[in-house]
């Protein structure tokens, strides 16, 4: 049962002595990835090349764009940061055996609420304003998956559904704030009036400079690792993960812990809210939640459990993302083939589960 | 026209797409496959439904090719969830962003960037003649098109099969306990392929009539959510056919409701009377799960090696 416990998702760093060895334990973490990506970007290129456009001038400016220009760079970190963080939401109530699909919904409240502040203390100077407003925000996004997690814990209500319709609300109460409270008449789209200077992050660099939350967010990536690693907190987590009956047995109370999971998650998603204000628009519009949530729902699948890889993989996603538009000016292939794309990589990563089990048995 | 009759006349063509995609959730549910791809699915199914409609002229063969897209989706699914025994949310939301990327590109492609966006015609209301000129009755059930009729047909189908056959009792028992299924000579994988293909084909069709009933164009978001909440209709109808059915009208009356109130303008913010279906949806869940109950094989692999479970 201890086994049990301890085993997974341990990273090679920490892997019993009695494993084969470091190397070929890593090469079996690299290697899935590397052949589910390359599989995807075959498969992708066969349908691209069905559409009739050049599948390899399309990759090219998907792999390249991040890269190329100071311009693409900062834009693929701007990118990173609420990807990763939404694939945290996800993946932190994961850690616990509970889905998450409410990160969108949480983010967009985390924005309100950061966004409330930016604009109702506008005149604050920012050392006092900057923090409020982050904090509004992860708070924010933590009630609004509090809600999910009162409900399952009190109602036995599936979280899968509660985030999820919780989402669909949270669109409309954006849209009223967005039009009613704070509205920018002059914006012809809803959105809300910009926040004050105090509530904006300090760029780096020249122009376009990098926004500080990218700084934030490498600070909360070892934060998170340490938490997950080092508390017992994290342990209990993990261990309610892998084998629910076994940490039941060992005395963890699993349905608080699944619903703390849940509000973390929230809170992160909130923070990312509050990150996008205060980095990128300065205000609260629609339709600022683009495709995080799906997005961050791919990196947490394809981390499996580990929280160290989340990051990775979240960049690599944020590439892909950045140089979906560019690979629709230059190579007229739609923007929605890396979508597919990303689905294929997760598929063929689940089935190199299988072919690695045939591997290792034979 | 009265007030009340106006608005089951329009509770019931919403009721549509519900209770399609919840009868084929329900239908593989009962095997023991928890789909969670219904969203993607009903996207995908608009817009193959749309285009296809668009392009041959016939919407008939527009809701047989939605039905048969997701349909193949469905093939994936079994055959990843019996045969490689894959874990059922992880292969199902894979799927969700798989549809969600087709759908999009394939509209992009056939359709591309146009200043008018393209029509197809809305389908004809077919009044069953006799039973449409029952007063009251009539108008509210008996004068609609004719995949209205199709779909309650379908809930009574697979009613009748689950609960009236033989075979629909050694179905319901795969859900239950696949493993004394299977010792009774069940064939699990076949049931478990055939009862996915068909429901998320059932879930391409519901998105299929969107885009036909109301306004005769796709948009993106016009699925709106239905898809999740296709999730909790299950829930709530506690996996039966029957209830699935009372279910779907809640729904489709919140949504009628909430599209009427924004109209008639009652002095409410319009947003939160939208937000109407989605919080009701969430009351109704406290309450259903309470009572409800779920085939207690769902969303879990069956593995006739394993001595483990079942």
């Amino acid at each position: 049962m201890s086994e049990t416990l301890t085993a997974p998702p341990a990273p090679p760093a920490e892997a019993p002595a009695k494993r084969p060895s470091r190397v070929a334990e890593a090469l079996w973490l690299v290697i899935p990835y590397v052949v589910s990506v390359v599989l995807a970007f075959v498969v992708g290129g066969l349908i691209i090349a069905a559409i009739g456009r050049d599948p390899f001038a399309a990759f090219e400016s998907v792999l390249t764009t991040s890269f190329n220009t100071r311009f693409g760079t900062i834009e693929t970190l701007h990118k990173w940061v609420p990807v990763l963080l939404c694939a945290y939401a996800f993946a932190i109530p994961l850690a616990t055996g509970k889905f998450n699909i409410g990160a969108e919904g949480q983010l967009l409240v985390g924005a309100t609420g950061g966004v409330a502040l930016g604009i109702l203390w506008s005149d604050l100077p920012m050392i006092v304003l900057l923090p409020c407003v982050l904090i509004a925000g992860a708070l924010a996004g933590a009630v609004w998956a509090g809600i999910a997690a009162f409900l399952m814990t009190k109602f036995q209500v599936n979280e899968i559904l509660s985030t999820v319709v919780l989402n669909f609300i949270s669109f409309q109460l954006i849209d009223y704030v967005a039009s009613h409270v704070w509205p920018d008449r002059g914006a012809g789209h809803p959105a809300t009036t910009p926040v004050g200077e105090g509530a904006l992050l300090p760029g780096i660099g020249q122009a376009p400079p990098m926004h500080t939350g990218v700084l934030l967010t490498v600070l909360l990536v070892i934060v998170i690792a340490v938490f997950m690693r080092r508390t017992s907190t994290g342990f209990e987590m993990r261990a309610v993960g892998a084998n629910l009956r076994a940490a039941q047995v060992h005395g963890i109370r699993t349905s608080r812990l699944a619903g703390a999971g849940l509000v973390v998650g929230g809170a992160v998603a909130g923070l990312a809210g509050a990150i996008e204000v205060a980095g990128v628009h300065g205000k609260m519009l629609e339709g600022m939640q683009s495709n995080f949530l799906i997005l961050g729902i791919i990196v947490g699948l394809m981390a499996r459990g580990s929280m160290l890889a989340l990051p990775f993989i979240a960049f690599g996603i944020a590439v892909l993302e950045v140089g979906a538009g560019s690979m629709q000016r230059t190579a007229q292939v739609p923007v929605e083939m890396v979508l597919i794309i990303e689905a294929l990589i997760l598929l063929f990563l689940l089935l190199s589960d299988i072919a690695r089990a045939k591997i290792r048995r034979s | 026209m009265g007030e009340i009759t106006e608005f089951l006349t329009l509770m019931i063509p919403a009721m549509v797409p519900f209770l399609l995609a919840a009868q084929g959730t329900v239908l593989s549910g009962r095997a023991g496959v928890f789909n969670v791809s219904q969203e993607g699915l009903m996207v995908l199914g608009a817009a193959v439904g749309f285009l296809v409609s668009f392009k041959a002229g016939s919407n008939t063969v527009g809701m047989a090719a939605a039905f048969a897209i997701a349909g193949v989706f469905g093939l994936v699914l079994a055959y990843m969830t019996t045969q490689l025994r894959l874990d059922q949310f992880v292969v199902g939301l894979a799927l969700y962003f798989a549809a969600l990327g087709a759908a999009g590109l394939l509209y992009r492609e056939v359709i591309g960037i146009t200043m008018e966006p393209p029509l197809i015609p809305t389908l004809e209301d077919k009044p069953i003649p006799l039973l449409s000129d029952i007063p009251f009755l009539g108008e509210v059930l008996f004068d609609h098109d004719l995949v209205v009729y199709l779909a309650f047909a379908i809930s009574l189908a697979i009613w009748w099969f689950m609960y009236k056959t033989r075979s629909g009792l050694a179905f319901r028992s795969i859900g239950e306990n696949p493993k004394a299924a299977d010792s009774l000579g069940i064939n699990v994988t076949w049931a478990r392929t055939w009862s996915t293909v068909v429901g998320s084909g059932l879930v391409g069709m519901a998105g299929a009539y969107l885009p036909m009933v109301y306004t005769g164009l796709y948009t993106e978001g016009m699925v709106a959510g239905r898809g999740w909440l296709v999730i909790a209709l299950a829930f709530l109808g506690g996996w039966r056919p029957h209830l699935v059915v009372a279910g779907a009208a809640f729904f489709a009356g919140m949504e009628v409701l909430a599209l009427r109130a924004q109209v008639a303008g009652i002095g409410i913010p319009h947003q939160f009377v939208l937000m109407l279906p989605y919080v009701a949806t969430l009351l109704v869940m406290v309450f259903a799960f309470r009572w409800a109950r779920q085939p207690s094989f769902l969303g879990r692999n069956y593995d006739r090696e394993s001595r483990l479970v079942g």
